[in-house]
């Protein structure tokens, strides 16, 4: 995929993660044990060969930059191409007044412009998969294709992916309607969010977006140049998270204790890349117990552990419990505490004997940085 | 504040023979430590660590796994545009092409790239030792005393002593005499192989030093006792934290053994002096519903189905439902499939040990060493 820009344009939607999402956009929520979200599509454009990738980051700059800083677990920090990254911009200008991908785009065409690539890759960052990405380019190359959008076939009786982009295409695939799925149908096709563009067809559709102010987000350009345009679709089979709020994020993690999707979100179509952190191999000691969870390295494990994830150097203290858990980076549990169906953000501090517990269907969240304890401690 | 000027030469060009299997296709210092490390990662964290930016890696024995784990230095951020990490392996001129005879003329022919930094101190280091120096408090201690050299010291206990390089001192920690595994030591301060040198002290010995056809050009040897006797102003600085020569596979063996003890003396867990290395980007372990692992280290990408108990586990290594391990050392990429049972052992990288393999007893005071072709027991 030599011949192909990576585009990443994160979506502006974060209210549904509540505090998870306090400082931080959706796309750098830490997922998986030692990844953010990012790294996912990330590591799928640099393992099927695109070289060179613009991240445009949306207003919630400083945890992107910390995380991405130069590229370099990617190995984007190039001398030519590599990793380019988009702030947003801000002027009293009209164009600039704009919400939506479309104005960012727009204002930043010299990056299109002067990149040798003839096609672009576009994705968001609210859809976790492991996409065949050298299999659909082929098939928007060999159909000869001006967009090939990405989708999967899901069946979704339990709701979760309400909200998301609903794809109507005929039988051969072509595009028909791009909408957002209510849930009356149970059956039916997700918009990935990633779609094959031809340079060529990417500028005549941003400027017209601009130009006539009928379209804020590539998404709906596209649906406005459904008849001017040859846009059809590449169907992927496999896994599909989409992140939209706490909820489908617990569940996201928690799928990865399902040793097939482990394989398949890890291992497939090459490595997840992210930042190393330096941390020793995870620790367990005589009175730990730990069943069907993933551990990171730096941990160090004297309680009880289970169904949960585990980020890298938490410390679970003597007694505790944790179950059904998303426990990030660095947090503290300490002895005789318990922590049942929560999301602990990094760095949280959990003292003796406190008790947390929220429910699977709502799990309890904590802020980053957050002490806890109990009165009497205190 | 400019730092005095000290330049780092590590050894590591040993074959630590007496390591067997394990040094098969590795020099010593690339062998595999403490669940993720090579052994040359803790001395070069340490230079690293103690703010030095200029360091020689001296090799000679199979160098390759060696030199594409070194790369550049970028692990240790010493990837600089002058100094940094240098890589000095044996060479050719005009004089013809020779192997590096000893430690000392090791040193001696690289004299030039030591006079090209043109340092005030030289720093000697192995490549065969496990511990955590601040080597700055050795060479404030150094200045301190205005020495020409200091020689780093440890107590060893009193029926070991004659394995070692003995220094006798006055009460000011003079050295008044040096011994080479003395039959009958008179003190228990053994050499540590650290030694710290005033540049232009130590080039006019090497210098002196290559003249003398009977020399073995080693600093234990013929460099150290040479300074001595001519009245050379030679201190021992004493440190009293966690070292360990792994020497051989029972000591190396015991030496990952020790990471597991609770007083953990080495502080690997200690982040403001941590250990780096290159990374391998795996996804976190899977400790599945049946695994039990108890007082062990496991390392990323691990998958764990059946019993660990007192081990240490290096990256993606399998332990299936049913296998038990106890008191083992396994490298990477091993596979212990249903049914074995395995004690008291160091099994080599990307080995699968078959169901049916009962290898080890737990307290006979043996330490088998499993490879391809042979269970070597010591």
């Amino acid at each position: 995929m030599e011949n192909c820009l990576g585009v990443i344009s994160f979506s502006n939607n974060d209210y549904g993660f509540g505090v998870l999402c306090k400082n931080r956009p959706a796309a750098m929520l830490p997922f998986g044990g030692r990844y953010r979200v990012i790294d996912f599509i990330l590591s799928s454009m640099v393992n099927h060969d695109i070289q060179s990738v613009g991240v445009f980051t949306g207003t919630k700059i400083r945890s992107v930059m910390d995380h991405i800083g130069n590229g370099k677990p990617w190995e984007l920090n190039r001398r030519f191409k590599g990793l380019f990254i988009f702030p947003p911009l801000y002027d009293n200008d009209a164009t600039y007044r704009r919400l939506g991908n479309i104005a960012q785009f727009h204002n930043n065409e010299q990056f299109f412009r002067a990149s040798k690539e003839e096609n672009i890759m576009v994705a968001n960052t609210s859809v976790l998969a492991k996409v065949d990405l050298d299999a659909a380019y082929k098939h928007f190359i060999e159909t000869d294709a001006d967009v090939t959008m990405i989708y999967t076939r899901t069946k979704d009786p339990t709701g979760r992916y309400i909200n998301n982009d609903k794809l109507y295409i005929d039988d051969d695939g072509v595009l028909i309607n791009l909408g957002t799925n209510l849930g009356t149908e149970e059956e039916f096709n997700l918009y990935l969010g990633t779609v094959f563009i031809k340079k060529e067809i990417y500028f005549r559709i941003v400027r017209e977006a601009i130009e006539k102010g009928n379209a804020n987000y590539l998404k709906e350009a596209l649906l406005v140049n459904r008849g001017k345009a040859k846009i059809n679709t590449y169907r992927h089979e496999g896994h599909v998270f989409c992140l939209k709020n706490a909820k489908n994020y617990y569940d996201a993690n928690m799928s990865l204790l399902n040793s097939d999707i482990y394989k398949e979100l890890f291992y497939s179509h090459g490595p997840i890349l992210t930042n190393s952190k330096d941390e020793p191999s995870t620790n367990y000691k005589e009175t730990a117990k730990v069943n069907n969870s993933l551990i990171a390295n730096g941990c160090i494990i004297e309680g009880s552990v289970k169904n949960s994830i585990i980020f890298r150097g938490v410390k679970v203290g003597k007694n505790a419990i944790v179950k059904n858990a998303v426990i990030m980076q660095k947090c503290i549990i300490a002895d005789n505490a318990v922590v049942v169906n929560a999301i602990l953000d990094k760095n949280t501090n959990i003292g003796k004997r406190v008790e947390i517990a929220g429910s699977s269907t709502v799990p309890y969240v904590i802020e980053k940085d957050y002490i806890i304890r109990q009165e009497s401690e205190i | 504040m400019k730092k005095e000027k000290i330049v780092a030469m590590l050894l590591a060009g040993g074959q630590g023979s007496r390591l067997r299997a394990l040094t098969a296709n590795v020099a010593k210092p690339a062998v595999p430590f403490g669940g993720k490390y090579r052994i040359i990662d803790f001395p070069l964290s340490n230079a690293a660590n103690s703010g030095i930016v200029d360091i020689g890696i001296l090799t000679q024995y199979k160098p390759f796994l060696l030199n594409s784990h070194l790369g550049i230095g970028t692990a240790w951020d010493l990837d600089r545009d002058t100094g940094g990490l240098r890589v000095l392996p044996p060479y050719m001129n005009e004089a013809g092409g020779r192997w590096y005879k000893g430690t000392a003329n090791a040193i001696y022919e690289n004299m030039n790239f030591i006079d090209n930094l043109n340092p005030e101190y030289v720093l000697i280091l192995s490549g065969d030792h496990i511990y955590k120096m601040d080597y700055m408090k050795m060479l404030d201690h150094h200045i301190e005393k205005g020495a020409h050299a200091t020689i780093a010291v440890i107590e060893v206990p009193w029926d070991e002593a004659s394995r070692f390089g003995i220094m006798e001192t006055d009460k000011n920690g003079k050295i008044v005499e040096f011994a080479e595994k003395p039959e009958k030591p008179k003190s228990n301060l053994a050499s540590m192989g650290i030694y710290i040198f005033n540049w232009d002290a130590l080039r006019a010995y090497l210098l002196k030093d290559v003249q003398n056809i009977d020399s073995t050009n080693d600093f234990g040897h013929d460099i150290i006792p040479m300074m001595l006797a001519e009245h050379n102003k030679m201190y021992a600085w004493t440190f009293d934290g966690y070292w360990k020569d792994v020497g051989t596979i029972k000591s190396y063996w015991e030496a990952n053994m020790d990471l597991l003890k609770d007083d953990d003396r080495l502080q690997l867990y200690d982040r403001s002096w941590r250990i780096y290395t290159r990374n391998k980007n795996l996804p976190p372990q899977f400790i599945s519903h049946h695994a039990k692992v108890v007082n062990s280290m496991v390392t990323e990408g691990c998958i764990i189905d059946g019993e660990v108990n007192n081990s240490v586990l290096f990256s993606e290594v399998t332990v299936n439902k049913g296998a038990v391990i106890n008191n083992c050392v396994v490298l990477s990429n091993v596979v212990i499939e249903e049914g074995a049972v395995i004690n008291n052992a160091v099994i080599m990288e990307h080995m699968v040990v078959s169901g049916d393999k009962v290898i080890g007893l737990v307290d006979d005071g043996h330490v088998y060493l499993i490879t391809e072709d042979s269970i070597i027991i010591e």
